[in-house]
């Protein structure tokens, strides 16, 4: 997987390449807008990684140009300019996700890979979800486990549906805020570690092999075999 | 209503300029038409006073003889108009004049004698007043009068054509004042709504001038310029802010690429590890303070919420409200939610649910296990109201919401920027004062004796809208 760093801040982005190619991704860097949005438009990347603040073009400039010329390279803009409206233009200019430095490395990393995996299975949405002997039917609202039936409030199936759909993939605690809340900010506490042990208590308990498991440091994810690292 | 209001104020102010102008118009009037009217009579009683001294004289000069020849002569040809004379002997027979005998029916005043005669014309008999003067004449009376009907007639027309003044200069004053008053009472409307305009939405917004130099431009040209100076102002404190996050920002962030690069990179020992993360923790805690300070300070430096969306206070009540009731229990509470809706308010979802999250996750961390918390959300016509309340310590009610900054002691405690801050921040009720601001609402805090209720109101999307 070819991922595009445009970012000014070299020392930074330094260390971010280092992460991604340990993370097993091809990664290259362009220091200023104009070079960034050159490199970009040549298409040879599968994800672009976009500083918001950069030399000669900023990056709602080079997304915005990027969506105009038909590109769907899926774009993951960074930006210290962290508000709410700050997000919202980040988004409307055509970027998939928007992460506000500092960030944790682990946070970029499930984003990157959660953007890829959504650009790759991009219109097949299949209804029913395996996991192991878990079985999920979005249709039907119906969650099974080796064929017995268990019962979830609205909240926890659609936090197990959006893991399930990225089965083996690591998720954050912010990413399950955004996508089955909606909330967009940090409350600090730990909300979703509660609403996740009580997932894992509807789902695992009574089960002699966990399938929601925690990844220290970084979310949780859901796969059949047991994580390294792990605490759950 | 307060178009409502001023169209009153217009009302009320044509009602009272057309009250003077027709109370002064009508002064002037009353006034010319009793000294006309007073002129008149004294002319009569001048024209008579002579006529009498006159013919005083005569019969001084001629004796009774004379004096009825210059009566006879006067009635008959050169005597002036409505002119009566009579002279009488002591028995009150008629001995010269034109008048058939003596009054029958005289009222007397201030040495003056009034009454009536009746004059045989076309259209019958007529009375006529007549005011005159009696003079003894040894044995003798001789009375000088005038006929006033004319006189009398000149005043009643006089006193109509009053009266009908008054009424036109009532009406016109009217009118003048009504169109004045609607004339300045707009100009007023126009720059109330595009005040209302630039609070709301936009800071481009400008007074319209019509050209004319009136205090109306004078006016709007200072407001227009004031607005300038702000819109500036507001340019460079949002260029600070975004320089500011961006200088404090990157720091942080190459900080934190460069511990966590060290951490994935080089074994470390236990403590050493411990070191980092606990630094990595450290940042995060600074990063969070930092995303609260620029997040007021954006929501101050805001007039409002630009293009903001509509949000269901009670849907997005019972949304945090279930995101933090596993929290709550987990920790003995039990939280409340009543959100009744839709209870929809002009907004920003984000930093409205932020605003929750901080009111919740406060009451959460200060009350003891055991206690209650309490999440309303109510609606009336105009206002949509999110109430907090909790049975907790509570805090020290100096603190006022217009000046969050403000407070001391248990409030700074118990309001740091979030729950997972140190105490001691206070920036907590900061951001959700500058949320509440930023949406046109009003944030009051009461004591719950014990514990704290904090009530959000905000303006209903159909209040806000008009």
């Amino acid at each position: 997987m070819q991922i595009l760093l445009v970012e000014d801040d070299v020392e930074a982005a330094h260390h971010v390449l280092q992460g991604l190619e340990q993370g097993g991704y091809a990664a290259e860097l362009a220091t200023d807008g104009r070079s960034g949005l050159a490199r970009a438009l040549a298409g040879l990347f599968d994800l672009l990684i976009i500083d918001r603040m950069l030399p000669y073009m900023d990056g709602l400039s080079i997304v915005t140009s990027l969506r105009q010329s038909g590109k769907r390279t899926p774009v993951l803009m960074l930006s210290a300019l962290g508000t709410v409206s700050d997000r919202v233009d980040g988004l409307r200019a055509g970027g998939d996700d928007y992460l506000i430095k500092p960030f944790a490395f682990l946070e970029l990393l499930a984003r990157v890979e959660a953007l890829l995996r959504r650009h790759a299975l991009e219109g097949a949405v299949p209804p029913v979800l395996r996991v192991g002997d878990l079985e999920l039917n979005a249709l039907g609202r119906r969650v099974t486990r080796a064929g017995r039936e268990i019962t979830l409030t609205a909240k926890e199936f659609q936090l197990l549906e959006f893991l399930m759909r990225r089965a083996g993939q690591v998720v954050t605690r912010t990413m399950l805020l955004e996508a089955v809340w909606n909330l967009h900010f940090d409350p600090q506490t730990n909300l979703i570690d509660v609403h996740m042990s009580r997932l894992r208590a509807a789902v695992d308990r009574g089960f002699e092999r966990p399938l929601l498991h925690t990844v220290r440091g970084a979310g949780y994810l859901v796969r059949e075999s047991a994580v390294t690292a792990e605490s759950s | 209503m307060k178009q409502r209001t001023l169209h009153y104020s217009s009302t009320r102010l044509a009602v009272i300029y057309a009250g003077l102008c027709a109370l002064c118009v009508g002064a002037v009037l009353w006034m010319g038409f009793l000294i006309t009217a007073r002129g008149l009579t004294r002319e009569v009683d001048r024209v008579i006073a002579a006529e009498l001294d006159g013919l005083k004289d005569e019969y001084d000069q001629g004796g009774l003889a004379r004096l009825v020849a210059t009566l006879n002569r006067r009635t008959d040809s050169w005597g002036r108009s409505g002119a009566v004379y009579l002279l009488v002997d002591a028995r009150n027979h008629k001995v010269a004049g034109n008048v058939s005998g003596w009054p029958l029916q005289p009222r007397y005043r201030d040495g003056w004698v009034l009454f009536d005669i009746v004059a045989r014309e076309r259209s019958g008999n007529i009375d006529h007043p007549v005011r005159a003067r009696i003079y003894a004449l040894d044995g003798y009376r001789l009375l000088v009068g005038t006929d006033i009907s004319e006189r009398r007639m000149i005043a009643t027309r006089l006193r109509d054509t009053t009266f009908w003044g008054i009424g036109f200069a009532a009406l016109l004053s009217a009118l003048i004042g009504w169109w004045y008053s609607r004339h300045v009472a707009g100009r007023v409307r126009e720059v109330a709504q595009t005040c209302e305009k630039i609070i709301s939405d936009d800071l481009t917004q400008r007074l319209p001038q019509s050209g004319s130099r009136n205090e109306f431009d004078q006016l709007a040209a200072a407001v227009n310029h004031m607005l300038d100076r702000i819109e500036q102002q507001t340019c460079t404190v949002r260029a600070t802010f975004n320089s500011a996050a961006h200088d404090l920002r990157s720091p942080l962030h190459r900080m934190r690429v460069r511990l966590e690069s060290a951490v994935s990179r080089v074994p470390l020992e236990h403590a050493a590890h411990s070191a980092v993360e606990d630094t990595i923790a450290d940042l995060e805690r600074v990063q969070r303070t930092l995303a609260t300070l620029l997040q007021i300070a954006q929501a101050n430096t805001a007039s409002a919420l630009r293009g903001g969306e509509a949000v269901d206070l009670a849907e997005l009540g019972q949304e945090l409200g279930e995101l933090y009731d596993p929290e709550a229990r987990q920790r003995g509470l039990t939280l409340l939610v009543r959100a009744r809706g839709p209870a929809s308010v002009s907004g920003n979802r984000q930093l409205l649910a932020q605003l929750v999250a901080n009111l919740l996750e406060n009451a959460i961390k200060y009350v003891p296990a055991g206690g209650r918390i309490g999440l309303t959300v109510e609606a009336t016509p105009t206002l949509a109201s999110l109430i907090v309340s909790d049975n907790g310590p509570g805090i020290a009610l100096t603190a006022s919401a217009a000046a969050p900054r403000e407070t001391h002691g248990p409030t700074r405690h118990r309001w740091a920027s979030s729950a997972a801050d140190p105490p001691g921040s206070g920036l907590g009720l900061s951001l959700v004062a500058a949320v509440v601001r930023m949406h046109r609402g009003r944030l009051a805090l009461w004591d719950n004796e014990p514990g704290l209720i904090v009530r959000c109101d905000f303006p209903s999307v159909t209040a806000a809208l008009s």
